[in-house]
């Protein structure tokens, strides 16, 4: 059961580090033990069935499991070394690195230009600066062509695709080292849902991309290396191609091969 | 004992498979007839009371009605009301500030920040507040503003406790509408980066926006008829207030004080009525223009809680 890096080395150092992570409500394990390397400037996928403590993972690696009352975090997550569960880390900043993407889009009832300066705003970004960043964050999402003659429409009526890359626009905004995608298609109909996965690659060439999916061909489609979970624990975590083609373990093989899930 | 499909021919449906032979559907279609005349009946009656005081007190006050009833000072048993006028005005403004600023913190605060066995008891305790009768506010306010003070009488005391009156309707509908913000958009504002304080500020606060006003507006048509926790605390006066430190009187005062004069005092009945109608006039006007604001905001909330 441990996560070995397989044979392939990753592509760049790894940016994000999960040691011996577990996480526990009142009357269960969530996550035993769970130890991951997640390279740079890559997409890593996270499956396994319903359940499994995937979101519960992602959850884990922003510090957005904070929000979560009542559960108890152990081990380390380590930020370019930095464990983000010391003590003397500031949740709202380790957010501000480490961006997230969620199941449903959820833009804010604002216009489609104050959604994606919503971080910047934050940070309190010179009007200059926030225009150009806007622009930017909706190209590199593939929005710019779509709706960038109307950025003062209301997001909320965008269409449910172009909701969620604004999602991902506003994400890119405030330029984070790695984002976060949870099942960020299982709510778009096919033709929205791709044009989202098509972006999975272009983010990868400048940061971390760590997506969870019940959607095993969109992991083997995005990711390169993925990792399956199954009742907290990691089972397997290689390159995407070996985890599908020639699984070591059992439970990998008959989870992708649908006996169970 | 065989169906009424005889043997051999084509299957028939029995007999009674479409027919009501008890009667049993009919009644039924009968008693949701008669619902359906019930229910504008009982629109009308709730909806005739209102029609009819407003006719009622319209017919009273309009005729007698001018501008210097607006303008001028209540001289013996005639004049103005323009005492009363800035009265209830400076009352309720000093009402709805105290009330807005304790109630939406508050709101805030059990929305957002309070665990969740100390939120429960903010809740109940706010839901007590707003079941202590009026008359008993105005004993409190009397004793604490009035006596123990030494201020006596003043607007500052009565706007005080209009305060008290109106600020668990503010906090409980801030509560819920903060509450009541889908939490998506909570989890969406932190995984930016955001603190709780800019979450609230930036996007829960916009988007309870229309209800907390509604709240207000309640809370201040509220304030606007109670009469006696003000007559306990501000007293009442024929001159308009130059300062926060004087008693003041007040449209709900006037109605209250100069309704039950014998005839003979004819022109004070004319008084009470218009301030009655003032009152009512004042309440319409907020709240249409609650409406609109409302209308218009809820536009742009429009997809939010699909």
């Amino acid at each position: 059961m441990s996560a070995t890096l397989g044979d392939v080395p990753p592509p760049d150092a790894s940016v994000l580090t999960v040691e011996h992570l577990s996480v526990r409500a009142p009357t269960k394990t969530i996550l035993s033990d769970i130890s991951i390397e997640f390279p740079d400037k890559d997409v890593t996928g996270i499956i396994g069935p319903s359940g499994c403590g995937k979101t519960t993972l992602i959850r884990t690696l922003n510090r957005m499991i904070d929000t979560s009352p009542g559960l108890v975090v152990e081990g380390r997550v380590r930020y370019r070394g930095q464990d983000i569960y010391d003590r003397a880390v500031n949740p709202v900043l380790v957010r501000q690195r480490i961006g997230m993407v969620f199941q449903r889009p959820t833009v804010f009832p604002l216009s489609v230009f104050e959604n994606v300066a919503f971080g910047l705003r934050l940070q309190r970004a010179e009007e200059s600066t926030v225009e150009e960043v806007v622009r930017r964050s909706l190209v590199r999402a593939g929005l710019w062509n779509e709706i960038g003659n109307d950025l003062d429409q209301p997001a909320l009526e965008l269409s449910g695709g172009q909701q969620q890359r604004l999602c991902i626009a506003r994400a890119l905004a405030i330029e984070p080292r790695v984002l976060l995608f949870d099942e960020p298609t299982s709510s778009l109909d096919p033709i929205a849902a791709q044009k989202v996965e098509e972006l999975f690659a272009e983010l990868a060439r400048d940061f971390a991309v760590i997506i969870v999916t019940h959607n095993l061909t969109q992991a083997a489609r995005v990711a390169s290396r993925t990792a399956f979970l199954y009742q907290g624990r990691l089972v397997e975590f290689a390159p995407t191609e070996e985890l599908f083609e020639r699984p070591r373990e059992r439970l990998t093989q008959e989870y992708i091969t649908g006996r169970f899930g | 004992m065989t169906g009424p499909a005889g043997a051999g021919g084509p299957a028939l449906a029995p007999r009674n498979e479409l027919v009501d032979s008890s009667g049993r559907l009919r009644r039924r279609l009968l008693f949701d007839r008669a619902i359906g005349w019930a229910l504008p009946l009982a629109f009308v009656a709730v909806l005739f009371p209102l029609f009819d005081m407003l006719y009622w007190i319209s017919t009273r006050a309009l005729p007698t009605f001018t501008w210097a009833t607006l303008t001028e000072n209540q001289v013996g048993t005639g004049g103005g009301l323009y005492p009363m006028i800035l009265g209830t005005l400076v009352l309720i403004a000093l009402g709805t500030a105290l009330s807005t600023g304790i109630g939406l913190v508050a709101g805030f605060y059990t929305s957002e920040y309070a665990p969740a066995p100390v939120a429960r008891v903010a809740r109940i305790a706010g839901n007590l507040l707003a079941g202590v009768p009026a008359i008993v506010l105005g004993y409190f306010g009397y004793f604490l503003l009035v006596l123990y003070t030494h201020w006596g009488f003043t607007a500052l005391a009565g706007g005080i406790t209009l305060g008290i009156f109106m600020t668990p309707y503010v906090y409980r509908t801030a509560d819920v509408a903060l509450s009541n913000v889908p939490p998506s958009q909570r989890e969406a504002a932190l995984a930016m980066g955001s603190r709780r304080d800019q979450y609230l500020v930036r996007i829960a606060f916009p988007i309870a926006l229309p209800t907390i006003l509604t709240g207000i507006f309640f809370a201040m048509a509220l304030g606007l008829g109670e009469a006696a926790p003000i007559l306990f605390t501000a007293g009442f006066s024929s001159t308009p207030i130059t300062s926060l430190m004087q008693p003041t009187g007040f449209l709900s005062g006037a109605v209250w004080l100069f309704y039950d004069f014998p005839s003979t005092y004819g022109s004070f009945l004319g008084l009470a009525f218009q301030a009655a109608f003032l009152s009512v006039v004042i309440v319409l006007a907020l709240n249409v223009a609650v409406q609109l604001f409302s209308d218009r905001y809820r536009e742009r909330l429009r997809g939010l809680y699909q």
